[in-house]
């Protein structure tokens, strides 16, 4: 079986609105790695919805341009997921299939990464205001990565 | 990460890891905690590894033999 097309599905789920015009880029420069992971400061971010149980939620629906920041040694059962647009059960009840903190820090732990920089970042998807997204969000993610001189970021999509 | 290898595709990040599982899996299964390693372990690998820019790393993990046709179908 071929990976699942998500934008067929997509047109399938919303037969009476226009295609959704799709972020496409042909080209994507590559910034070689300096260093060996286990040298490296590791950043993580990720689009779920996750947020710890007494920061504000996200708005689950759409167009939430806020962000979280959250501790890397923030106890899994104090966070929350307020995304509904993906199933988020098995996420629920381990936030590690979407925001592997756990699983990062247990890396730096044995020496696999470097540092596994704190805070960790979560924001929503669903995001369909795209000058917003790439004008003020963006740019204040870069700034934050910058300050905590995050080498390397895992990206985790929903 | 990617669990929709068309979508990354089209965007073209300089490096992507896929992971063929459902939406709500990106980095493995809940409570599998030694799957989870070994897919993050690949994952940062392929920072190191990558050679060209949108260069996608292919993880071998199967969820199941038939949920691509279940969803398909609109059985999950």
């Amino acid at each position: 079986m071929s990976p699942i097309s998500y934008m067929e599905l997509a047109r399938k789920a919303f037969p009476d609105q226009p295609p959704y015009q799709w972020s496409t880029f042909q080209d994507a420069p590559l910034t070689p790695m300096k260093k060996a992971l286990k040298e490296s400061r590791i950043g993580l971010i990720s689009s779920c919805g996750v947020y710890q149980k007494d920061q504000p939620s996200f708005d689950p629906n759409k167009n939430d341009l806020t962000f979280r920041e959250i501790p890397t040694t923030v106890d899994p059962g104090e966070l929350r997921i307020a995304h509904k647009l993906y199933d988020s059960t098995d996420a629920k009840k381990d936030a590690n299939c979407v925001f592997p903190i756990e699983r990062l820090r247990e890396l730096e732990k044995e020496g696999f990464i470097g540092t596994f920089v704190s805070p960790a970042y979560s924001f929503m998807g669903r995001i369909f205001k795209r000058r917003e997204l790439q004008e003020q969000m963006i740019p204040e993610f870069i700034r934050k990565f910058i300050e905590n001189k995050i080498e390397a970021l895992l990206l985790v999509p929903c | 990460m990617s669990s929709a290898l068309d979508i990354t595709r089209l965007v073209k990040p300089p490096r992507s890891v896929f992971l063929n599982f459902p939406l709500g899996h990106t980095t493995g299964r809940p409570f599998d905690k030694e799957g989870q390693i070994q897919i993050l372990k690949r994952a940062l690998e392929f920072l190191v590894e990558a050679q060209e820019g949108g260069g996608i790393k292919e993880l071998p993990d199967v969820w199941s033999e038939d949920w691509e046709i279940k969803l398909m179908s609109g059985m999950t």
